[in-house]
């Protein structure tokens, strides 16, 4: 089993080397793939040249969560995708380059902002979408007003496994943020929107999605069911967890399924985890990365498995499945899974743990939502002139830099739409 | 199990097995090592730089430092060392030893002294002892001694041509090559005056006098030798190009063998260099680098050059490339342009952008791929583009005879 659930950490050298392995295309392609801009060419280029200063302050800059997003961002299917070395041999190791600078090098003294002459703006939600996004209103001299009833940092402080990213890196980035972008923090639950721009000119909604979807089927009232946030959050919290027994199923293939996987998997090495989901390995939503670090340290999978109820007296004993078979592609390009009669089996386990989806809390009735999601236009604007949405909440449960880079676009379009209403 | 090709030579009547030995430098200034470089194949060495009993060598420590990219640590070597510790009376015996051991490989020496008395008694107690070959250092950046310290001998052709001759007059049949320097304004000058002064080749060339860097928060140079440094001999890759322009130079305007060395680091690098008219090629660097045993590949790579292009001797290739190089002003005036191989792009557009801002703004960029679009009307044909790709996908058209050549980067 691996020691740590950080990949490789690189020394100087290393990331010198790695650095030289960029071809240092032009208009490269791996910037376009990620989702926060990363200029990736340009920092690898100054960190060939050992300007790691110069190379931490182009990182800094781009991504509000840029320490985080070192550990944890998955390269694998964003920039490494277009990398054009992959051509001539494999992908440049990106984020290992990058976490090797915002590792060892601060530039918080480089710091010069401008005056905080413009407006206040409305930020529901310190996480990572909503904290990107009062970062890059206050460079632009906005006053960034963040609404959290909770610690600040979102999924990443309350729920990614300390192991794989260690809660001081976390802390570093909102820390940071909230030292010299934020104009104020209200420490209150946001019911709803409409008074808001009473005060602020803008509002932006970054609540992410904090509910879980049920699971439907016979049992769920057993002793020995969980949901995955729920527990990620105790382990993260340094809580006492249920006992879960030896046999642990995990229904999902989605990235939190891969979490709490991995998690109880590094917790516990010695117990069963099992991960039950519908459809084959190559369907999975969850990180490549992630998958293959499951197989690696023993978590077992059961594919092709549609749960049907949860059988066992007053508590879990274990789960009864169809095997299902893969048919056309829907929307998403993933095969369907459809039910084979006759094929039941019962997986024994000890507890069962859900992992299908998330959905938004039901708040902000005057806001319009689609398919469970908050519904915005190219500009990332609500069906209410002056409100913005992004991160989870806009696009159903994505990765961190996908919500540091709404945030990034929300601010730049808040920008705009002020712009535009004082020319009119 | 496979039949192996007869690299022999003949040079300065010295039979070789192959054509590549090691050069008077580290490798061969130990018994032992000299020993474990013949039995791991090479054909021969030239044992470093030997001087008179009771001549001071003062070696400095740290003396190597290099310079390269992170990934190629080694494009270029310096040093500050200075020639063997060890004088006549203990080299004389090693040659005799050598000779007896390996009586089919080459035992050679090189030399330097102060005055004629010197170099007269080096050359007649190395012969005595049996040597095949001299090999007199005119050359060493840190100067030589005599005359003018700290300037090397071959930077005076008057003195280069005197000392020669005396050396040659004591050395007799024994056949005397004078290592000479590239650091000259006129180096077939002095190729002249080694040829005057009587010796039967030339050792093209030496090390080159440089500064490997300077750690910029110190200020130090490199090799830091508490704080402070001095000039260093490069070698290494970095000066083959320098030196086959001097082997060229050489050979196109002055009758005489040369020994080739400087900046090989691969059979290709050796080839190249018998390819302007060396008659065998020393190692230094590389073995430095790598160990004694490169010599396989370098044997095996000269071995399927020589059968690919239907040669029966590595002789055949010395100096096959002279007729091709002339004065720039009799290079005729063709049509060229580039190409790219669309099906080799990777699409880094480095070429365009290498283009645009350091050619001749000829490469366009495309909507619907990244591979781009050679502007024929623009290009000039200066073939900057063909540097940069990563990959090869480029390559230049010339347009002459009405056929097309193709200039392709090997």
């Amino acid at each position: 089993m691996e020691k740590s659930l950080i990949s490789h950490m690189m020394d100087e050298e290393r990331a010198v080397m790695e650095a030289e392995r960029c071809l240092f295309c032009y208009d490269a392609p791996c910037e376009k793939k990620c989702p926060a801009h990363l200029p990736i060419s340009r920092f690898l280029f100054m960190v060939r040249s050992k300007d790691f200063v110069g190379a931490t302050k182009l990182v800094r800059d781009a991504h509000a969560f840029i320490n985080t997003a070192g550990y944890v961002c998955p390269e694998e299917m964003l920039c490494q995708t277009a990398c054009t070395r992959s051509q001539i041999d494999s992908p440049v190791n990106i984020r290992e380059v990058h976490r090797f600078l915002t590792d060892n090098f601060d530039v918080e003294r480089y710091l010069s902002l401008p005056a905080m002459d413009k407006e206040e703006i409305a930020i529901i939600g310190g996480g990572p979408s909503g904290l990107s996004c009062a970062f890059e209103l206050r460079k632009m001299g906005y006053k960034p007003v963040v609404f959290e009833e909770s610690e600040l940092g979102g999924i990443p402080v309350q729920e990614i496994f300390e192991e794989r990213l260690p809660y001081g890196v976390i802390r570093k980035d909102t820390d940071f943020i909230v030292k010299n972008f934020v104009y104020e923090i209200k420490r209150e639950k946001t019911t709803e929107i409409k008074p808001l721009l009473n005060k602020y000119k803008a509002v932006f909604i970054a609540i992410g999605l904090t509910k879980e979807t049920e699971l439907k089927i016979k049992g769920m009232e057993l002793k020995g069911v969980y949901k995955a946030r729920d527990l990620l959050r105790k382990i993260k919290r340094k809580e006492n967890l249920p006992d879960l027994g030896e046999r642990i199923g995990i229904i999902g293939g989605g990235n939190v399924a891969l979490e709490i996987a991995n998690t109880l998997k590094t917790l516990f090495p010695d117990r069963e985890i099992l991960i039950i989901y519908r459809r084959g390995l190559s369907d999975m939503k969850a990180f490549p990365e992630e998958i293959e670090r499951a197989g690696r340290i023993g978590v077992n999978f059961y594919f092709q498995s549609i749960p049907e109820e949860i059988v066992g007296e007053g508590k879990v004993e274990g789960i009864k499945v169809s095997q299902t078979k893969l048919v056309k592609r829907d929307e998403s390009g993933r095969r369907k899974p459809e039910r084979i009669e006759r094929s039941e089996f019962v997986i024994p386990l000890t507890s069962l743990i859900t992992a299908i989806g998330q959905k938004i809390e039901e708040v902000f009735p005057e806001i319009e939502k689609e398919r469970g999601v908050i519904k915005v236009n190219e500009n990332l604007m609500t069906n209410i002139p002056g409100v913005f949405a992004g991160g989870d909440v806009i696009n159903g449960g994505d990765t961190i830099t996908r919500a540091v880079g709404d945030g990034k676009t929300a601010a730049k379009k808040i920008d705009e739409y002020l712009r535009r209403k004082k020319d009119v | 199990m496979f039949k192996r090709k007869d690299l022999s030579i003949d040079f300065l009547g010295i039979h070789l097995e192959h054509p590549f030995i090691l050069s008077a430098s580290p490798p061969t200034d130990e018994l032992e090592m000299a020993i474990n470089g013949l039995e791991a194949g090479w054909a021969g060495v030239i044992l470093k730089t030997t001087s008179v009993e009771g001549t001071e060598v003062d070696l400095k420590y740290p003396m190597m430092s290099s310079f390269g990219t992170t990934s190629k640590r080694i494009v270029g070597l310096g040093n500050i060392d200075l020639i063997s510790k060890y004088h006549i009376d203990e080299v004389e015996k090693r040659v005799k030893i050598l000779k007896e051991r390996f009586p089919e490989k080459l035992v050679g020496a090189s030399i330097m002294g102060a005055k004629k008395e010197d170099w007269q008694t080096l050359v007649y107690r190395l012969k005595k002892a049996g040597v095949d070959l001299i090999e007199c250092s005119f050359s060493c950046p840190q100067g030589s001694m005599g005359e003018s310290p700290g300037r090397m001998l071959a930077q005076s052709v008057s003195a280069t041509e005197k000392v020669t001759r005396w050396v040659k007059e004591a050395a007799g049949d024994t056949p005397v090559l004078i290592k000479i320097t590239p650091q000259v304004t006129d180096i077939v000058e002095v190729a002249e005056a080694v040829k005057r002064g009587g010796a039967d080749g030339i050792t093209a060339s030496n090390t080159i006098p440089s500064i490997l860097g300077i750690d910029i928060y110190s200020f130090e140079p490199y090799p830091t030798v508490f704080g402070k440094s001095s000039y260093s001999g490069l070698s290494g890759n970095a000066i083959k190009p320098i030196t086959l322009r001097t082997i060229a130079e050489i050979k196109k305007n002055v009758d005489i063998v040369v020994s080739g060395n400087g900046g090989a680091y691969s059979w290709r690098d050796a080839v190249e260099i018998m390819l302007v008219g060396a008659s065998n090629v020393q190692f230094c660097t590389l073995p430095m680098h790598y160990g004694f045993r490169v010599i396989e590949s370098l044997l095996s790579g000269l071995s399927h050059y020589l059968e690919e292009m239907n040669f029966s001797s590595p002789m055949d290739i010395v100096g096959k490339s002279l007729p091709r190089i002339i004065p720039n002003e009799e290079l005729p005036e063709i049509e060229v342009k580039a190409h790219i191989d669309e099906d080799k792009c990777v699409g880094c557009e480095l070429c365009y952008v290498s283009c645009r801002d350091g050619g001749h703004m000829a490469i366009e960029l495309r909507e619907d791929t990244r591979v781009p679009r050679i502007n024929e009307d623009k290009c000039v044909g200066c073939a900057m583009c063909m540097q940069v790709c990563p990959v090869n996908a480029i390559h230049m058209v010339e347009k002459m005879d009405s056929k097309e050549h193709r200039f392709v980067r090997k």
